[in-house]
């Protein structure tokens, strides 16, 4: 289940994936970005203009109404953050045009659809002013939520603090004060330079890509993608920085983020995934297994990585009472492991839950496309077998010498406010 | 194995072991995956019930997701620890009417699947064990009341039903979990644990009689015949509690929920005709494509968090519309226009016709999850609606029972608000 990669232009990639597995036909495009605080912003406004309408379709109504159409196909835009790049993406699927009525019509007009709603936004020269005002209000919205979902808020408040000098501490939907600053004219005219001249990778997942290849292909011609991209800084140090904020929750959450300075390109990427596994990664993983399990701390308590800036975060939801036993745990399995202190099962167990996972993402189309994204912004994409190799072949040694890179930076604590209701927040 | 076709095409093979085990395997050509799900017909709804031959007793609310986190504990190790040597993952969830254990594996699925079938059927209750788990529970008891979803649904459970155990969260309370023993969850494990009161679902690219022929060699004999458990629903009145209840949480704006209490009478192709007619409805109302939506999103009333749903079961139905707004009450007052009036007439056919479409490419394009194919089989099994008959019972639903089942369900005097407003405890 592989992609073969055609070049439309230059900067501009398809990739396409022919199979009649799936009932779908899955279609994804990402336009990338250097993360910076004002164009953010504004391109976390963009998904929220097109779902309002396109030259074709004026209205949210007249959208959905076409989607219906075309039996239930579905479209969505979103941002991403990877390392310090942000991408755009478009997403859209339909049934497999093979099992519908008049297939080949179909797959022309959805893929027609698809691109007007990702790129003739309605209005003229510039968003429909109405709904660049609302939708802006709807993005401060979405920002101020963000504390709506406790362990949501911790991780982002967790590594906004971690990296506020660098450019990976802006959220990807960019922040209220921007947001609130922005023109139209500028998100409209920095939008269409992200569609027409910056890195564009469409894949297409499905039976009969051929035929969307060239339906495509003559929808996106004449772009040229080559803009120039930065990747990530890496930073000093320093001593371990302490947070805590107050709210009137029932849980708290806990985050310790890490320093890993190890990212996607480096040879020891692997030895870092596995120990990430190995400390927090599964239900048999170190922090599960003693945070939850032995003492009953916690029930959610887990690590991840992310592999573009090379940060490792741990998260866990427990009694406020009972942080300092939840931290003195936790650091515990980080050293075990950079000490060595793994055993042959927890070693082969990890390696074969994250091959399995990595093998399961055949089975999904979103998964085969998503899992590219890290490729895509260091500019080399893996397959599946290769990954599934480079894992297998992770040992102790190497897991041991890549978790040794690990520095504390970091702890940040959202906790109940000592009384109901009242005012204590405080860094 | 009996064969059943299901919607889309394809063919799930059916048959009852001996001890009264329902096997239910859907062959899936080219997939990699295999999933395995086993659950009992036992949730949160089944706290007052017959001991066979015996008493009626009534048990503290909680112990079937207590049971359920409780079957994951062996002698030595831990039922995660087997499935990772085997690359495989597990999982288990429990909701109102059923307990469910599943595991999803790219190889060993025989393993798997065999020692699924062992591991529910080999409880492992001792004081020490289930006194541990009390506290990991009581975490994830205050995870969800953080969460504005969760919070806001129980609210308005609490102020439609008087008695019904839908007025309790599925894990109970922390007082209620603290107050459970052993000799409780052991009464309930031999009550409801019993083959004929359970169904398997294999989803993958197996062959379905191998599938069976290991199940049945490697099912644990169980004492005692197969039996239909009598369990005891509380006689719930047909009005409601209150129909306006507001609370506070620390969110970033209000959330209004609107909900309809139904009579849960509908059994076998009655509850699948209702839930469909009653879902085209409520899209008709609420959905993107609606007069609604566009209407109350450009007054800035909706966000997209604005959805309706209908849930009929057969023992709870309900209709709930909700959103995050600024203004609960003039959408409220929006809403109850906007119900009137489709209420009185104006549900148009074409329409109709249009969203049979959107049904039916939703319906061939979730054969592709595994895991939303399983529960639905089990959902149909358990609950004995036929599900495989959903494309033709869709297309004889008329634009005029879905007039009349929005004017029988959605009773106003019948129906009740429920808001969550913001609490500013951040300093």
């Amino acid at each position: 289940m592989d992609f073969t990669q055609h070049e439309l232009g230059p900067g501009v990639r398809l990739y396409l994936c022919e199979t009649d597995k799936f009932t779908t036909l899955t279609c994804k495009a990402f336009v990338q970005q250097d993360l910076k605080p004002r164009t953010a912003a504004a391109a976390a406004l963009v998904p929220l203009l097109l779902r309002r309408g396109a030259q074709r379709f004026p209205t949210t109504r007249d959208i959905a109404r076409e989607l219906e159409e075309l039996y239930a196909a579905d479209f969505s835009a979103d941002v991403l953050k990877i390392g310090e790049r942000q991408i755009l993406e478009f997403y859209f699927q339909m049934i497999d045009p093979a099992l519908l009525p008049e297939g080949e019509k179909l797959l022309r007009r959805g893929l027609e659809t698809f691109w007007e709603i990702s790129s003739r936004p309605y209005g003229s020269g510039r968003f429909h002013e109405p709904y660049f005002e609302q939708e802006k209000h709807t993005l401060i919205q979405e920002l101020e939520g963000l504390v709506n979902e406790k362990h949501s808020y911790a991780l982002v408040r967790c590594t906004a603090l971690m990296c506020s000098e660098e450019p990976f501490g802006i959220y990807k939907y960019g922040d209220v004060d921007t947001v609130r600053s922005l023109e139209n004219q500028e998100v409209y005219d920095h939008y269409q330079q992200l569609v027409n001249s910056y890195p564009l990778d469409v894949f297409v997942v499905g039976s009969g890509t051929e035929q969307a290849a060239e339906v495509l292909a003559e929808l996106i011609k004449g772009r040229d993608g080559r803009n120039a991209l930065h990747s990530p800084q890496q930073v000093e140090v320093g001593a371990p920085r302490c947070f805590e904020e107050f709210m009137d929750v029932q849980q708290a959450v806990l985050v310790m983020g890490y320093r890993t300075q190890i990212t996607y390109p480096d040879a020891n990427y692997y030895g870092l995934l596995v120990g990430n596994g190995i400390l927090g990664g599964f239900p048999h993983s170190k922090l599960f297994m003693n945070v939850r399990e032995r003492a009953s701390l916690a029930y959610s308590v887990s690590s991840s990585i992310e592999g573009s800036k090379g940060l490792l975060t741990i998260s866990a939801g427990i009694s406020a009472e009972q942080q300092e036993q939840a931290v003195e745990i936790i650091q515990e399995q980080v050293r075990s492991i950079q000490e060595g202190m793994i055993s042959r099962e927890e070693l082969e167990q990890t390696k074969s839950g994250m091959i399995s996972s990595m093998n399961s993402m055949n089975d999904s189309p979103a998964g085969l496309i998503n899992r590219n994204l890290i490729g895509i912004v260091h500019n080399q994409l893996r397959t599946i077998d290769e990954v599934v190799e480079s894992i297998s072949a992770v040992s102790l040694d190497d897991v041991v010498r890549a978790m040794q890179h690990l520095q504390h930076d970091t702890t940040y604590i959202l906790r109940p406010s000592p009384q109901k209701g009242a005012a204590n927040g405080s860094n | 194995m009996d064969q059943i076709r299901i919607p889309g095409g394809e063919v799930l093979y059916k048959e009852y072991l001996p001890n009264g085990l329902a096997v239910l395997v859907l062959p899936k050509k080219q997939f990699l995956r295999t999933f395995g799900i086993l659950s009992v017909r036992y949730g949160s709804f089944d706290s007052k019930f017959r001991v066979p031959g015996g008493d009626v007793v009534e048990v503290p609310p909680g112990i079937a997701h207590f049971l359920e986190h409780k079957l994951f504990e062996e002698e030595e190790g831990s039922v995660f620890d087997r499935y990772a040597a085997w690359g495989a993952s597990v999982n288990a969830y429990t909701s109102y009417m059923q307990t469910s254990y599943l595991f999803s594996t790219i190889e060993n699925w025989r393993e798997s699947l065999a020692y699924l079938v062992e591991f529910v059927n080999a409880p492992h209750l001792t004081e020490e064990n289930v006194e541990k788990e009390k506290g990991i529970i009581e975490q994830e008891l205050r995870m969800y009341a953080d969460h504005p979803d969760f919070k806001i649904l129980s609210m308005l459970m609490e102020n439609l039903y008087h008695e019904h155990p839908v007025r309790l969260d599925i894990g109970g309370t922390v007082e209620s979990v603290r107050s459970i023993t052993v000799e409780q969850l052991q009464l309930c494990y031999d009550t409801f644990y019993q083959p004929a009161n359970m169904a398997l679902v294999v989803v993958g690219d197996i062959d379905p009689e191998d599938a069976c022929e290991l199940v049945r060699s490697r099912y644990p004999e169980r004492s005692g015949p197969g039996y239909a458990v009598e369990r005891f629903d509380p006689k719930e009145p047909q009005e409601i509690v209150q129909p306006w209840a507001e609370a506070e949480l620390p969110i970033s704006r209000p959330r209004y929920m609107l909900g309809f209490k139904h009579d849960p009478l509908w059994q076998g192709e009655d509850l699948l005709r209702t839930q469909i007619t009653m879902t085209l409805g409520l899209k008709l109302l609420a959905g993107r494509s609606s007069r609604a939506y566009g209407e109350l999103y450009e007054t800035g009333l909706i966000d997209d968090s604005f959805y309706a749903s209908f849930r009929g079961l057969p023992r709870l139905a309900y209709s709930v519309f909700a959103s995050d707004t600024d203004e609960p009450e003039t959408l409220h007052e929006r809403l109850v226009q906007r119900i009137n009036q489709l209420k009185e007439g104006g549900v148009d056919a074409a329409e109709i016709e249009r969203f049979k479409k959107d049904f039916w490419g939703r319906t061939v394009g979730s054969l592709d999850s595994f895991e939303f194919t399983a529960n639905r089989i089990t959902a149909s099994h358990f609950e004995d609606v036929p599900y495989h008959r959903y494309l033709e019972v869709l297309q004889e639903v008329t634009a005029a029972d879905v007039q009349s089942a929005l004017q029988d369900l959605l009773d106003w005097d019948r129906s009740s608000v429920s808001i969550l407003k913001p609490v500013n405890s951040r300093g």
